[in-house]
């Protein structure tokens, strides 16, 4: 019995041992393969691991496309593309720098690279620079981006501005001159009342609605000569006269329809068939231009519409726009920048921005790209049409990097906004509060 | 552990067998133990101490980790404004779902408990959505709150009532989630309803024998048995209400905190801080501050507790 | 359970029925029938309340997106098209991530069963000093909130580089948890001391009782372990969401999250998924209905 005892006790501490043993296993496994990706492969070339949030449609396909190209041009050198969906990359991006295995190149929010490199969890470039500058090519406001204490510490790669998108059909339906959209916000809000159809809770068509799709800093930015809550100057400029009015012009939207029908409707928004704009629903709204792709793939092939700048608030205020995008980033502590830096150049070189554009209608961050696609002859006269205005709206779009000395502010200044659209604060009282709390979060 | 077998098994020693044999049983019964041993000091006991030495700094995981004393404690309560607006939120969220929690529960359980034909199918029908869970039931839910398409909405206007935007709706976001934790009440029946079917039936025949209706019945004998489960289930949904955030995470799209930061819950905000922002020294400072008020919360039930629950 | 309390239905019946005589017993015979009607009444609707949500999420999966905006709309779809959920499953590798969950899951459930048992037959079964404190402490550890570790715990991760696999969600299952030791510790509880003094007196140590005695003699009580186990990881989003960084490691929960954002309002693929998701949790409710049953009962220890 006893022999038989110790044979049991050695089966079950097999069993034990060997659990622990896989486990440790297949934990290896994916460290292996992560720091493999990180050095050399067996071939003697350097893989580089490239993170992006382009997951999916004409995006993913391009960026593939333009990898397979450059690891096909040069034999030091594979580069790997890892697909993070948006909103965990940054999250994920961290842990990995923290953990000592960051990926070699990612595509990083344009608006916090100082944030990062002040936080050393990005890499610079400086040095590359100085030996081969490269920082002209890219428009001017957004190279401003990419430096912290005067260094670079990214390359832009694109970038957006928000326009008005109108719906041509439902404009001549309504005995509107579907070539003219409004160009003040007088202009839409006559053209909104002309298109809408219903009323009270109940619309077949709704003109208009600024907050559908925008945000209302776009508004207070656009009224407000192109500031934004941080004005040009960098001081807190949230509850200046413009943007209460600006405030006040989209509060009386909201009591126009009504705040619950506006839930009500916001409630079923959704993609394609669910899109109310492509739906009929909203005749007009303002949106990122590259919702052309958005329309190219969704919408019936008779569907006409037109694309604007955003009116300004009065004759001579200005088209005033807001812009974000992302840029081309090291992380720290990676052990080929050398080699990271140089794929970077190669995304920022003009034809590979003009491939990524042509396909995905983002406006890109070198600006001979973007003056090439506007007569590009793959692109037909609408897409065009679209890097003209994307081109010029550039112009008057703001790019608002996140202050260093307020980084989270935003929320402040939202929680205020949503106390006014409820009807707890008015416009004034919301943004005198917000402009304490911003001033007292940043000193 | 060959080592310990042969002590196990050695004949001649000096000390008495009876303390040599109580040695032995102690270093077993400790091999036994030992996983819930490490486990607790590698994944809880010194995570707690860093999570707590970590509150009192700025650490941010890449770049620092200075000593700022109580400032993140001090920054909670005067200068983040969402901090209050979460603990708020978590609250008035707690405050209304324990109550209905555990009254759901005690409904269906009393509902339960009798010996009628097909009593088991109802049984099993209350208590298949609480064994459902996960995103799938989130999302699920989003389409019933839905407030044109919805199941709810639709219920509602048969008997001409326009529903609310739930989540649409900063008035009406809590309590919709309340609604989905309500359908899932079936896990706090069950505890009830295994006490209850110990009753003994002749508490109840001879309260009849003395004219005793059934809500007498209920108010003298079924409830008062019922209190330590009552206090069991008050305390751990308390402990689980306060850490209310996937619902939150997955129903306002990636954690925003929903219309009017109505679902920003002390979780979320947690999160936001933790793995947004990465000021991994509030977010701990934070996760603290929740302990304790846990702690406490906790404590005034067991203070509370002789004065309504029979033993 | 079913047959005892029948047996005391028709008992009752039979009992009532001899005394059927006095007309006390005849009004308070036909107030029971009217009241065992109220009852049930009230049962019916209680549970068409709790089945109309997953009857819904059926029957939405299987509808056209037009007739699931029509107003008003449709209880049962007019047209059912299964083609939604062939659709469902090539919009995100539905089948891919069935293989990582369950892949997860399996580890956590060998894990579950292995270290709470293990664990529990040393707080039942053994004597040792501090043994009391130490089980006060695996109580305790119930009452702290998950969050409060979460962060350290993920930074822990992050240093030892385990951030990316799937370790963070597997190997805490085999350190034992709190409300599983507790539950296993009370049906060992309820097993004589006897039958292991007689082991021991033949000289069989603790590790062979366990494996040996204990596990089989516990089968039940490990099954309802394991099956609790299997709907905690299976349905786990948290885990995932905080440590799984590339896709193709995804799970099902934060691959239908993931399909939700990107499908908002689309409902007839999101019933559809979300009812691929819980299919396997329901099958197994149903199976194992008991286990389930038993888990919850914190009383009933001695019943398995």
């Amino acid at each position: 019995m006893k022999s038989k005892r110790s044979n049991q006790l050695i089966k079950h501490s097999l069993l034990l041992g060997s659990t622990v043993l896989l486990l440790a296993a297949c934990g290896n496994g994916d460290d292996n393969s992560s720091s493999e990706s990180a050095s050399d492969g067996n071939d003697g070339r350097t893989t580089l691991e490239f993170w992006s949030f382009w997951g999916s449609g004409a995006r993913r396909e391009t960026i593939e496309a333009i990898i397979e190209d450059y690891n096909a041009s040069q034999d030091a050198v594979t580069v790997e593309h890892v697909y993070q969906p948006w909103g965990d990359i940054w999250t994920k991006s961290l842990a990995a720098i923290a953990g000592g295995n960051a990926p070699d190149v990612i595509v990083q929010d344009i608006n916090s690279v100082k944030q990062r490199a002040e936080a050393n969890q990005a890499t610079n470039i400086q040095e590359y620079l100085d030996a081969d500058d490269i920082s002209g090519d890219f428009y001017p406001q957004l190279w401003d981006t990419v430096l912290y204490e005067d260094e670079a510490y990214a390359l832009p790669f694109n970038t957006d501005t928000q326009v008005l998108f109108y719906n041509k059909t439902a404009f001549e339906e309504a005995g509107l001159d579907p070539e003219t959209p409004p160009a003040t916000w007088d202009e839409l809000e006559e053209m909104a009342r002309v298109l809408d159809q219903g009323s009270g809770d109940s619309w077949e068509q709704i003109g208009f609605y600024p907050r559908w799709n925008i945000g209302a800093d776009v508004w207070a930015l656009n009224a407000d000569g192109g500031n934004a809550w941080f004005d040009n100057s960098g001081e807190v400029a949230i509850n200046t006269p413009e943007k209460v009015e600006a405030l006040e012009w989209m509060l009386e939207w909201q009591d126009y329809y009504g705040r619950d029908t506006i839930n009500q409707y916001e409630a079923e928004f959704g993609s394609g068939v669910s899109d109310p704009f492509i739906s009929g629903l909203v005749s007009m709204r303002g949106q990122n231009i590259n919702y052309y792709t958005n329309l190219v793939e969704n919408a019936p092939d008779d569907f006409e519409f037109g694309v604007a700048p955003l009116p300004e608030k009065e004759e001579g205020s200005g088209n005033w726009s807001w812009g974000g995008g992302f840029v081309l980033e090291v992380p720290a502590n990676t052990d080929h920048p050398e080699e990271s830096y140089d794929f970077m150049k190669y995304l920022s070189s003009t034809e590979v921005q003009e491939e990524f554009g042509m396909n995905s209608f983002d406006i890109m961050a070198n600006a001979e790209a973007n003056e090439n696609l506007k007569e590009h002859p793959d692109l037909d006269e609408m897409g065009q049409m679209i890097y003209e205005l994307a081109d010029s709206n550039l112009e008057v779009t703001t790019i608002t990097p996140v202050p260093l000395n307020a980084p989270d502010f935003s929320s402040l200044v939202n929680t205020e906004i949503d106390a006014a659209f409820l009807g707890q604060k008015t416009a004034q009282e919301a943004l005198d509060d917000a402009q304490e709390s911003v001033e007292n979060l940043a000193q | 552990m060959k080592a310990m077998h042969a002590t196990n098994n050695q004949k001649k020693t000096h000390k008495p067998k009876w303390n040599k044999r109580k040695r032995n049983e102690a270093l077993w019964g400790l091999l036994f133990v030992s996983p819930f041993i490490i486990g607790f000091i590698g994944f809880m006991f010194l995570p707690m101490v860093f999570s707590f030495i970590g509150s009192f700094t700025n650490y941010n995981i890449t770049s620092r980790m200075d000593f700022i004393g109580f400032d993140n404690f001090r920054r909670m309560f005067t200068n983040d404004q969402l901090f209050l607006t979460s603990l708020y939120n978590t609250v008035f969220y707690v405050i209304l779902n324990v109550p209905l929690t555990t009254a759901g529960g005690v409904f269906l359980a009393v509902l339960l408990n009798r010996n009628i034909r097909g009593i088991t199918i109802f049984r099993t029908i209350f208590y298949l959505p609480a064994i459902l869970s996960g995103v799938a039931v989130y999302v699920l839910w989003m389409q019933l709150l839905s407030p044109s398409s919805g199941l709810i909405n639709t219920v509602l206007s048969w008997v001409g009532i326009a529903g609310p935007s739930w989540l649409f709706d900063p008035n009406w976001t809590k309590p919709a989630l309340i609604l989905m934790r309500l359908w899932s009440v079936g896990g706090a029946m069950l505890l009830y309803l295994a006490t209850l079917q110990n009753v003994p039936n002749q508490l109840y025949e001879s309260a009849e024998v003395d004219g005793a209706g059934p809500f007498r019945k209920l108010r003298h004998i079924t409830l008062p048995l019922i209190t330590p489960i009552i206090f069991y289930d008050v305390i751990t949904s308390t402990i689980g209400a306060f850490q209310i955030f996937q619902e939150a995470y997955v129903m306002t799209e990636n954690g925003t905190g929903g219309p009017a930061n109505s679902l920003l819950f002390y979780n979320l905000h947690m999160w936001n801080k933790a793995f947004v922002a990465f000021d991994m020294g509030y977010a701990m400072a934070m996760s603290l501050v929740l302990f304790a008020i846990v702690i406490v919360l906790t404590f005034i039930n067991l203070k509370l507790a002789p004065r309504w629950v029979h033993y | 359970m079913i047959e005892s309390s029948e047996t005391k239905y028709v008992e009752d019946d039979a009992s009532s029925a001899s005394k059927a005589q006095s007309k006390y017993f005849k009004s308070k015979k036909r107030q029971e029938r009217t009241g065992k009607i109220l009852i049930y009444l009230l049962l019916v609707v209680v549970s068409l309340v709790l089945l109309a949500p997953l009857v819904w999420m059926l029957s939405t999966s299987l509808k056209p997106m037009a007739e699931i905006v029509r107003f008003p709309p449709t209880i049962l779809p007019e047209t059912f098209v299964w083609q939604n959920y062939m659709d469902t499953i090539q919009a995100f590798p539905f089948f891919k991530y069935m293989g990582n969950t369950l892949f997860i899951t399996a580890f956590v459930v060998l894990g579950n069963v292995f270290s709470n048992s293990f664990i529990a037959y040393g707080f039942a079964k053994i004597d040792f000093p501090g043994k009391k404190i130490l089980f006060a402490l695996v109580l305790a550890t119930m009452m702290v909130p998950g969050f409060v570790t979460m962060i350290p715990q993920y930074i822990l991760f992050t240093r030892i580089n385990w951030v990316g696999t799937y370790l963070p969600l597997i190997v805490p299952a085999f350190f034992g948890s709190a409300f599983n030791i507790f539950l296993l510790r009370q049906f060992y509880m309820s097993i004589n001391n006897e039958l292991i003094e007689a082991a021991q007196i033949d000289g069989a140590n603790h590790l062979y009782i366990w494996s040996r005695l204990m596990v089989p003699l516990t089968k039940p009580a490990l099954i309802t372990v394991g099956i609790m186990s299997f709907n905690g990881a299976w349905n786990d989003f948290l885990g995932p969401l905080l440590y799984i960084t590339k896709e193709e490691m995804y799970t099902l929960q934060i691959g239908l999250q993931s399909f939700s954002n990107q499908s908002t309002t689309q409902w007839n693929y999101l019933m559809a998924g979300a009812t691929l998701v819980l299919i396997p949790s329901i099958l197994l409710f149903f199976f194992a209905q008991k286990y389930f049953i038993e888990g919850m009962d914190l009383t009933g220890g001695t019943k398995g």
